[in-house]
């Protein structure tokens, strides 16, 4: 029973840190229709920033997720008013390729600046090792991410419910045109929400360096995983990016203890079935 | 009633530029220093791309498994040569015919899907066979390559040399023949049909055409085409493993198509030499950064070339020419 | 005038050097290079570049009377469609007389047939699968290693000492399975149990499964193969974090998951594992000591394979001073060939060209503040007596 309640932790978390990377592109796609496939190279970034305050700058790791979070935010605002906006309208396909075009060139010009190593990342011994709870052994690492995770969500859950600009950014994602009629600055609002976004998506990439490993080949290893996690869970749907994250960990980790010999199918079988069953996702609007 | 024969007659002509393009090949072949396993390599990413040019030009049915039926066929092949039928025209034809099959399955199981769905569930399906295959080192030999592949002579006589010219010239000629069948096809009222369902499904079915059957039949034959350009390259290297049902596989082709140009037939040939040219032209230049280059090639492709290179292209030569004061209405936009 | 004479006297000099040349310009002989030099496994090949430029800076470009020219190509990873295609091209476009490469079983696979039609000697320097050496062309010859080289030593080693109960770990592909079924056999022939066995996804961003498997089954040792890069890295890692590493539980695997390449980003939770392999930084020779020192300029570790593939390539043209270059001879030179290598002593098998070399036990400790594979135990190989 404990090896059954440390797995599901495991696997909770696992989502939870899939869910920080991919949130800010599953409420791009739904509110602008737009393929951000480059995304995951958001996080990738995020990672190399928070290891290199952590090595050049000494700042230490607690530190270092803000800076990566608001670095990455930083890039992404740029990337979005120079290159992205032009494309906003054309076909998901134009997008796709811009997207996927722009994530060949982030994996060598990363290789460039930072090396075509694997970076490594030393936690702090707070975060080290693992604890006693409830009778359970759990890793330290494993229940901050679980207690970022958590704080999180329910900060992008209360921005969206309880704030002015998140009812913007509802209002936007349920009917765009509405919304651009009521008087509201799309572009605006966009730029802002892509910002936040992506730095989500640095900040999961600071937060994954430990679990995960952060190399320039990042993102050409985790874009499969964001856009599963996207569409499993609806586009536009923060909770249900969480669910899908969170059902995809557990199914992975949960799958690849109980059924070895099936090995890393889980997490397509439970695409192939849920985009069968409902192609909107779990928690998207029917089309 | 003539003029809908004259129309479909005249939509079967074909124009100077098709004939000079299919003429360059046979003469690629005689220049000494065409690199010809570079060229039949073109030409089969050419017919694996214009097998997704059919789902997604002339159906608009997005697709990131089109590398499921390219291995299906490959393996297929593979399979008839190492337990005796090493015969390689029936082998090819065998080999579209199974991934054709397949490919039947697969369209009543997508039917209904659309765009990310769509593409999520041909990802993950893609995914599967090729974790599949991958794996099962005993059935398949798995990374290491099918064992016992061999393929004996076209015809009984031209053997498959060192320098790949009976490679090339087999493959010119398989490739030539599939398209100009293809090409009948699309030109044909199927293939109006099918650009019909792409731009206005509702509008066809209140027409009485029954989109769901075509778009079965469509997705067979895009994969029976996928499937004997995939029997191409294994019958041509005499090899197949797992790569070829890859994700990759299926990403590159995609990308190929869409700088080629979807909905012309023709685009994947030019997008799979641009591709397959400046690639090698960028890993030899830089062989570390290469990617970079590739990336920015596609940026820009996108950004100024949009709906791909094949129409910009005739969309410069036709620009150049003098108007016509009155020339007919006789190309139907694709 | 003296403007005048100077001139002439150019010209005449100038005339006799042309009149007193040799026949014969010197010959150049075309070494085709074929490895990874993009993509995920990308290092292997730039490291490799790195280790022929320190040799030739050593010994020069000239071997006996022949020139070497290098002709590089890039695989692009295991990516048999393009290899084929590239040896060809090598072979039949560029005419090379020598190649070294393709890395990756399934290149050289797919490149076998073309080799052995165009008479060329090729070396491996970057596949480990048996099978493809010997078997598959009389022109392949290998500095690598063979996975049965390090696996069984591995297992009489842990049975050695003490284990009992082995778990066996491996990545889900076919070397992962050749390594599984060898240690399998062999620890299982010196009297040992296997605890129990895991095939991993090659794609596994997600450890904390396995590890769990390994505490269930309770072993005495863990046996590791897997391919170098992202999860010797991760699974180093999960090892620790899980505990296993602090429970004194024995890790043994091939060199692979300490490679010199990735011991750094490992860091500290590589220190104490027990590898099998045949090469070390730490190796203790003149030769190597001066490689090392030399490659540090680059901050990398040597491409021992590739040094070694040179080392035979210019002993072997050399051999041929006088007349022109003939494949046939330099196969038949290289095989049987003993040569001290910066790893230890190596041959290459007169029987079909493989390698015949020791294997080294090795445990990771710190040195000189640097985390390096130290040689405790040297097994060598019977062929070589």
């Amino acid at each position: 029973m404990s090896i059954a309640l440390t797995m599901l932790f495991n696997g909770l978390t696992y989502g939870v840190l899939l869910f920080v990377m991919a949130v800010g592109l599953s409420v791009t796609m739904g509110m602008m229709n737009f393929a951000n496939l480059a995304h995951v190279s958001l996080a990738m970034l995020g990672g190399y920033l928070a290891i290199t305050a952590m090595d050049h700058l000494g700042v230490s790791f607690l530190l270092s997720l803000p800076l990566a979070f608001l670095g990455t935010m930083a890039f992404s605002w740029v990337l979005e008013r120079l290159v992205l906006r032009h494309f906003y309208g054309t076909d998901d396909l134009t997008q796709v390729l811009l997207t996927i075009g722009l994530l060949f060139m982030s994996v060598s010009t990363v290789a460039y600046i930072w090396g075509p190593s694997f970076k490594p990342i030393t936690m702090p011994a707070s975060l080290s090792g693992q604890v006693q709870v409830m009778g359970l052994s759990l890793e330290r690492y494993r229940l901050f991410l679980l207690a970022v995770g958590i704080a999180l969500a329910l900060a992008l859950v209360f921005g969206l419910e309880r704030t002015r600009f998140g009812a913007m950014v509802r209002a936007c994602v349920d009917n765009r045109r509405a919304a651009s009629g009521c008087g509201l600055n799309i572009q605006r609002i966009f730029a802002l929400t892509f910002a936040i976004g992506g730095g989500l998506a640095g900040l999961g990439g600071a937060l994954a360096a430990n679990l995960l490993t952060i190399d320039p080949n990042f993102p050409l290893r985790y874009l499969i995983y964001m856009l599963i996690v996207v569409s499993v869970g609806g586009m536009g749907s923060v909770a249900g990016t969480l669910l899908a994250s969170v059902v995809i960990g557990i199914g992975d980790v949960v799958g690849k203890y109980y059924v070895p010999q099936a090995g890393g199918i889980m997490i397509y079988l439970v695409t192939v079935v849920i985009m069968l069953v409902r192609p909107q996702g779990l928690m998207g609007r029917a089309a | 009633m003539s003029s809908h024969r004259a129309y479909f007659a005249n939509q079967a002509r074909w124009s100077g530029w098709e004939m000079a393009f299919w003429l360059a090949w046979v003469v690629a072949f005689f220049i000494p220093q065409s690199n010809l396993a570079l060229l039949s390599q073109i030409l089969i990413w050419g017919l694996f791309a214009v097998s997704l040019d059919l789902l997604l030009g002339y159906r608009g049915l997005p697709s990131f498994g089109q590398a499921a039926f390219f291995g299906i066929g490959a393996y297929t092949a593979g399979y008839l040569s190492k337990f005796g039928w090493t015969e390689p025209i029936t082998g090819l034809l065998v080999s579209g015919a199974v991934a054709g099959v397949v490919g039947l399955m697969a369209g009543r199981v997508v039917r209904g899907l659309h765009g990310v769905a769509l593409l999520m569930v041909t990802l993950g399906l893609n995914s599967l066979l090729y974790d599949f295959v991958q794996r099962s080192t005993e059935l398949t030999g798995g990374d290491d390559g099918l064992p016992g592949v061999s393929i004996a002579p076209v015809l009984g006589i031209f053997k498959f040399d060192m320098v790949g010219r009976t490679g090339y010239l087999y493959t010119l000629a398989a490739c030539f023949l599939i398209f100009v069948l293809l090409r009948a096809l699309v030109r044909s009222p199927f293939g109006l049909a099918l650009l019909g369902a792409r731009d206005n499904p509702r509008r066809m079915q209140m027409l009485g055409a029954p989109i769901d059957r075509d778009l079965t039949l469509v997705m067979g034959l895009s994969a029976a085409v996928a499937g004997m350009a995939g029997a191409l390259l294994t019958q041509t290297t005499q090899f197949v493993a797992p790569e070829v049902l890859s994700f990759q596989r299926s990403a590159d082709v995609l990308v190929i198509l869409v700088i080629g140009g979807a909905g012309f037939l023709y685009g994947g040939f030019v997008g799979a030499l641009a591709f397959i040219f400046l690639r090698d032209l960028f890993a030899a230049l830089n062989p570390i950064y290469w990617y970079f280059w590739i990336g920015l090639m596609l940026v820009l492709t996108v950004t100024f070339f949009r709906r791909g290179l094949l129409p910009a292209l005739a969309g410069l030569w036709a620009r150049r020419r003098k108007p016509a004061v009155d020339r007919p209405a006789q190309e139907v936009a694709p | 005038m003296t403007g005048l004479i100077r001139r002439q006297a150019l010209a005449a000099l100038a005339a006799s050097a042309l009149l007193s040349a040799p026949a014969m310009a010197q010959e150049t002989v075309k070494v085709g290079l074929l490895l990874t030099y993009s993509g995920p496994s990308g290092l292997a090949g730039q490291h490799a570049d790195d280790t022929i430029k320190v040799f030739q800076q050593r010994y020069g470009s000239t071997a006996g009377d022949k020139k070497i020219e290098f002709v590089k190509r890039d695989t692009t990873g295991p990516n048999p469609e393009v290899a084929k295609r590239l040896v060809q091209e090598l072979i039949v476009r560029e005419k090379v007389q020598l190649m070294i490469g393709p890395d990756f079983t399934p290149n050289v696979l797919a490149s076998a047939p073309l080799i052995t039609e165009g008479k060329v000697p090729t070396i491996i320097a970057g596949a480990a699968t048996t099978g493809i050496i010997g078997e598959k062309s009389p022109y392949l010859m290998r500095t690598f290693f063979a996975i049965p080289q390090l696996v069984a030593p591995l297992a009489q080693y842990a049975y050695k000492t003490g284990a009992r109960k082995l778990f066996v770990l491996v990545a889900d592909y076919a070397p992962g399975h050749d390594a599984e079924n060898l240690i399998t056999k062999s620890f299982q022939a010196q009297g040992g149990t296997i605890a129990g066995n895991l095939r991993i996804p090659m794609r596994s961003p997600e450890f904390s499964s396995h590890m769990q498997r390994i505490k269930d089954a309770a072993p005495d040792a863990v046996f590791v193969f897997l391919p170098q890069g992202e999860l010797t890295v991760q699974f180093l890692k999960a090892y620790s974090d899980s505990g296993l590493k602090a429970s004194n539980l024995k890790l043994l695997g091939t060199g692979d998951i300490t490679d010199e390449m990735l011991l750094d980003v490992a860091g500290d939770t590589a220190l104490g594992v027990i590898t099998a392999g045949f090469y070390s930084t730490y190796h203790d020779s003149a030769l190597n000591k001066q490689l090392v020192a030399e490659l540090a300029a680059f901050k990398h570790a040597p491409n021992v394979p590739i040094w070694d593939a040179l080392r035979l390539i210019y002993d072997g043209v050399a051999a041929q001073k006088g007349a022109p270059f003939n494949g046939d001879k330099f196969m038949a030179f290289a095989k049987g060939r003993k040569f001290e290598s910066p790893r230890g002593p190596i041959a290459i098998s007169a029987s079909n060209g493989d390698i015949l070399q020791n294997t080294y036990i090795r445990r990771v400790e710190r040195r000189d503040g640097k985390l390096v594979n130290v040689e405790f135990e040297t097994i060598a190989d019977p062929a070589m007596r």
